[in-house]
This record gives C-alpha cells, sequence and structure tokens, in this order.
C-alpha cells in the first residue's frame, strides 16, 4: 500500500520556529516546505519567524532568495500559505533587529509580539525549531 | 484528445479546476477514480512520495484524499465531492513518479464511491474546461513534459 493515513480525526497542532534568514539560503527553504506539507496532511500548522528569518517575510524579500534547487524562496512561501499555513513574525524582531515596518510585511502574515510564541507553543502538540 | 501547451487533457474525463487544484475524475456508475492532470503533474515536478487515505475512509466534499511531495510541490488532493475510498493506487508507493508517466492511466490515485452524484454539477468538461486549462496554462507558463522513465 501506498504511505496510507489513518490518523485519528482530531486535528493535530504543530508549529515550526523560524530563525534562519537570508544570509543563510540554503536553510529557509526545508522548514517552509515541511509547514506546508503540514497543512497538506490537515494539520494545523503555524509557522513564527524570528530573528533574522523576519527579514524573509518583507515585501520583495523571498524573490531575492535563491535556492539551489532553482527557483526562488517566493513560490514556497505562497505554497505554505495556500495550504493554509498560518505565518507569525515577532515585531520586535522586524523592527530592531531586521528594521523593517509592519506595513513592509507581506500579506497573510500576522505581526505580533514574543508573547504570541509562548502562547503557540503551549497550545501546539508539537513544536520544531529551525 | 486536446493538446495544450503540450499537456493532454482528454475528452472523457470531469476536472475540478479550483485554486492550486487540477485533479481530473473518471465515472463508473457511483464509483469514481481520481487523479492528477497533465499540468498538474508538471507543475508538481517528479514525484517523489504519495500518502493516500486508508480504504474506508468516508470524507466531505473538498477534503484531501491524498497528499503529494515532490521537492518543488507539497500539497494536497482533494476529491470534489464526499466519498469513501474504495482502492488507493499501491503501485505509487514504489512508483509515485508513475503520476508524472502515466497520469490518467497506471497514475490513478484513488477509486471512490461517491455520496452524492449531484456534486457533479462544480465539475467542468469539454470545452468548459479545455477554456479552464488554457487560462491556467497561460498564467502559470505551463509546459508539459515526460519525466524520463
Amino acid at each position: 500500500m501506498p504511505e496510507v493515513m489513518n490518523m485519528a480525526e482530531e486535528t493535530k497542532k504543530l508549529l515550526y520556529v523560524m530563525t534562519n534568514g537570508p544570509e543563510n539560503p540554503d536553510k529557509t527553504y526545508a522548514p517552509i516546505y515541511t509547514a506546508a506539507l503540514s497543512a497538506a496532511m490537515e494539520i494545523d500548522t503555524s509557522m513564527y519567524f524570528l530573528m533574522h528569518a523576519a527579514e524573509l517575510l518583507r515585501k520583495g524579500a523571498a524573490e531575492k532568495v535563491a535556492l539551489k534547487k532553482g527557483g526562488s524562496l517566493k513560490q514556497f512561501i505562497d505554497m505554505a500559505l495556500e495550504n493554509g499555513v498560518k505565518f507569525y513574525v515577532c515585531e520586535e524582531s522586524l523592527r530592531d533587529l531586521c528594521n523593517i515596518e509592519p506595513d513592509d510585511v507581506i500579506e497573510g502574515v500576522k505581526v505580533v509580539g514574543t508573547s504570541t510564541l509562548a502562547d503557540l507553543a503551549l497550545d501546539a502538540d508539537s513544536v520544531v525549531s529551525f | 484528445m486536446a493538446i495544450l501547451n503540450g499537456c493532454e487533457i482528454p475528452d472523457d474525463l470531469y476536472y475540478y479546476l479550483e485554486g492550486s487544484q487540477m485533479t481530473w475524475i473518471r465515472l463508473e456508475g457511483e464509483n469514481a477514480t481520481l487523479g492528477l492532470t497533465d499540468p498538474a503533474q508538471t507543475r508538481a515536478g517528479r514525484i517523489l512520495h504519495v500518502r493516500i487515505k486508508a480504504v474506508g475512509t468516508t470524507r466531505e466534499r473538498g477534503k484531501p484524499l491524498a497528499t503529494i511531495e515532490s521537492g518543488k510541490w507539497a500539497g494536497p488532493v482533494h476529491f470534489p465531492m464526499g466519498g469513501t475510498v474504495m482502492k488507493a493506487n499501491e503501485q505509487l508507493e514504489i512508483r509515485p513518479v508513475l503520476i508524472n508517466d502515466d497520469p490518467y492511466g497506471e497514475g490513478w490515485i484513488a477509486q471512490i464511491k461517491i455520496t452524492d452524484q449531484s456534486e457533479l454539477s462544480g465539475l467542468l468538461r469539454g470545452e468548459q474546461a479545455q477554456a479552464k486549462f488554457n487560462e491556467i496554462i497561460a498564467r502559470d507558463n505551463v509546459k508539459c513534459i515526460r519525466c524520463q522513465k
């Protein structure tokens, strides 16, 4: 048989914590791809971007992150959002570390405080950190 | 069979073309076979893994029956009607690339017993389907090719 999905119908929650930014493009793709896949598997999936990862969510930034496999990170962010991944970005990282105003963040991302990370982590069934 | 920018679009199938979904459905009485279309397999690239809901699973309209991974694309495969999985394509565990090589034949994904045939009204076929495919192919710049066997 193909890998058969036989999970209980109860929806599980996964939180991915993302800290890698455009300074390390090889580490940006897999977390977002994995989150997109989790959402496709009907897992309630959230991603929390902090530190330099916040830079990836600046308008026009993901297009400039070239991937070794070809293309840019933009298509994977779009895919994750389309699959239903909830994107959160740390406002402190955004403003103080990356010098980005909330208005410069792409659509579909919630700008939240650091305390939201604690809420999301406690609410999730598992937390995966990159 | 229509050929649109290299993509094969058989005339005898129904198509579900909403959002990221580009699936085909072949009706056989109250049962249906579900698969990815030629433009969908092209857009996804070489398929690496397929997960299909267990036989006997009943899903509501629009819920995913499978998940596809290609490295380039990761997403759900929705069945646009309510139904119960009667059979999953076991060959896809060994050779998921069958979806790329033969999307309308050996690359079928699942056979489903349809709960409500009236839901067929939301599907496209014939000229309506071709018009929608033309729109998608132009928008996403899709040119269909077959992976090497």
